[in-house]
């Protein structure tokens, strides 16, 4: 008998873990008919409108990238040669050395290609920052500086009577605030709270507060592509000032006999300096 | 006599019986209660498995992109003071998530000058609109939109560093930090002047920085670099150094106030143009609930991608 009342429990246990099993499943099959962009946590709201643009179904890229830019160091002792036809810079580079005339001697220098990193591919995950929180709902016509508005928030968010905490990071975000607690504790609390009635500079404001969803970079593909339209040109002595050896390489490198083209930019970085070359999208 | 050799048999067989019973009774109930616990194991075990996967699914949220190749110009040569920007080449963009909504035939999205217009259109539900001499039903709704996001990617390749894979563990952690240092000074292999080695025994790999640049260039144009241990060369991997962080970023949920989708279009014998005029007119009356409208498109033939753009509301 204490056999059966052993089985009792145990089918007991066993229907409370099959009603378990079903409410999760049953879960798990909304999570999967919900919309495959739906984000699984709280964000701001951000007014969106239709005014007319279409595209043909399946010709719409998910995202669009702006403001590229790229930047390469460039030694001292060198010179990058930006020409207008590509073919100038694969004519160039096929002979690695070159010898530049100057009124008593001649320089030799050496060509190379500028490999520019690209990203080709990123991959991005979102998680929600335990410190972190996001101040959303300002309102239009708002008159303060960026500094000024943080300055405000700072204030608030950092009073114990308002919920707040010692602030450690603000950053101002297109349209709301994200700031960041030394006490996570305090930044879970505020976003429980959610709604606050902010003093911002003649107006008092109703501000919300949601966990601030970070992102990290998961995979991130790079590849190497040639700058098409310059070489940089390297090993050049400190023998001239910089005008005059601008000069003397623009006019040798013009020159389609020297196997040149027609020169579009031309930087120079002296010996003992440093340079930055910076390329950015012909599109943008 | 008889009598009592049959007394005899009933006894003996009640005794040999009853014991066997019993045995048998208590096996079967073992058995009961083993096979319940396995289930409930099991049962277990998958709970505590959909558990975790719900909550890592809740946890993160994964954005997958193509950067599209465009073709690149020649800006400038700038001379930062920050020395740091000489130490590396860097690539730096904007992500912004486009936010579109895939009009389905029998569709059509009509955005009014104002919000309060849309969100009474909306509350009315239902709309009979005279399309050619035909009532047509309209049900008017929000607009589902999906979940945006936009950051900016910062990615640095270090100008004097080296990524070392697929260092072997012969020797003490001491002794290969000394062989990678001896080995990728040697100029002979395209080596320089060693400012540090950053050795991990467990991944087997290392960071070596030069002292200076050019050097980690001249290393890399070769996938592999010969590292010299125990009388013995072995070719380990060389790859750049990469940092790479997001910054600004920002997820948000798209919402559509002014824009208000139509559905029960389906069937209707007018082209395009007419049933978009014959919307227009239809919502652009009081009487109808309508106001002034901005924008109508139909989708009567084939679906198309509508594309939401934000609209100009500034912070300060």
């Amino acid at each position: 008998d204490s056999t059966t009342l052993e089985s009792s429990g145990l089918q007991e246990e066993q229907s409370r873990l099959k009603t378990r099993l079903q409410e999760l499943q049953q879960l798990k099959r909304e999570r999967i008919d919900a919309p495959r962009d739906k984000i699984p946590f709280p964000v701001p709201e951000v007014p969106v409108v239709f005014q007319g643009l279409t595209k043909q179904s399946g010709q719409a890229p998910k995202s669009l990238v702006s403001n590229l830019k790229i930047c390469c160091p460039l030694p001292g002792g060198s010179a990058l040669i930006t020409f207008d036809d590509p073919k100038v810079v694969e004519r160039l580079l096929q002979q690695k050395e070159h010898k530049v005339d100057i009124e008593d001697c001649r320089l030799r220098v050496q060509i190379q290609p500028l490999e520019l990193p690209m990203v080709t591919n990123i991959q991005v995950s979102s998680q929600p920052d335990s410190h972190r929180v996001l101040v959303s709902g300002f309102p239009t016509g708002l008159r303060l500086s960026e500094e000024e508005l943080l300055d405000k928030l700072e204030i608030f968010f950092g009073k114990a009577k308002n919920g707040g905490g010692d602030v450690e990071t603000r950053e101002m975000l297109q349209g709301t605030v994200m700031l960041g607690f030394a006490n996570e504790e305090v930044a879970q609390h505020l976003c429980q709270i959610g709604q606050f009635r902010v003093p911002l500079g003649r107006q008092q404001v109703l501000l919300r507060v949601s966990p601030y969803v970070s992102g990290e970079i998961q995979e991130a593909e790079i590849k190497f592509q040639q700058a098409p339209h310059s070489v940089l040109v390297t090993n050049i002595p400190d023998v001239l000032d910089v005008q005059e050896l601008h000069d003397i390489l623009e006019i040798h490198f013009q020159k389609p006999t020297r196997g040149g083209g027609e020169v579009e930019a031309l930087a120079v970085v002296p010996v003992g300096q440093q340079g930055l070359a910076v390329f950015t999208s012909e599109s943008s | 006599m008889f009598q009592g050799v049959m007394d005899n048999n009933v006894r003996q067989a009640y005794e040999e019986c009853s014991p066997e019973k019993d045995i048998m009774r208590g096996e079967q109930s073992k058995g009961l209660l083993h096979e319940i616990m396995r289930e409930n194991s099991k049962l277990d075990e998958e709970i505590k498995k959909l558990e975790a996967e719900l909550q890592s699914n809740a946890r993160e949220f994964q954005i997958k992109e193509n950067v599209p190749e465009r073709k690149l110009k020649f800006t400038s040569v700038e001379r930062p003071e920050d020395g740091d920007h000489f130490s590396n080449s860097s690539c730096s963009f904007q992500v912004n998530s486009q936010i579109l909504y895939e009009v389905q035939r029998g569709q059509a999205l009509i955005t009014f000058e104002k919000e309060e217009v849309a969100q009474n259109v909306i509350s009315m539900g239902t709309h009979v609109v005279q399309m050619e001499g035909t009532s047509v039903k309209v049900s008017a709704h929000p607009v589902p939109l999906s979940t945006g996001v936009r950051f900016q990617v910062h990615v640095d390749i270090s100008k004097m560093k080296i990524n070392v894979t697929g260092i072997p563990d012969e020797l003490s952690e001491e002794q290969t930090r000394d062989k990678l240092e001896l080995s990728f000074y040697k100029s002979k292999n395209g080596g320089g002047e060693v400012e540090s080695v950053d050795y991990d025994r467990k991944s087997r790999s290392a960071v070596i920085t030069f002292v200076v640049a050019g050097v980690a260039d001249k290393i890399l144009k070769k996938k592999t670099y010969p590292l010299y241990m125990n009388q013995k060369w072995y070719n380990v991997t060389v790859s750049p150094f990469i940092e790479r962080r997001l910054e600004k970023y920002q997820v948000f949920s798209a919402v559509s106030k002014k824009t208000v989708l139509l559905t029960g279009l389906d069937g209707i014998r007018v082209d395009e143009e007419t049933g978009e005029d014959l919307l227009n007119i239809h919502f652009q009356r009081k009487n109808n609930g309508g106001g002034e409208v901005e924008v109508v498109k139909c989708s009567l033939d084939q679906s198309f991608i509508a594309c939401f753009e934000e609209e100009a509301r500034g912070t300060t």
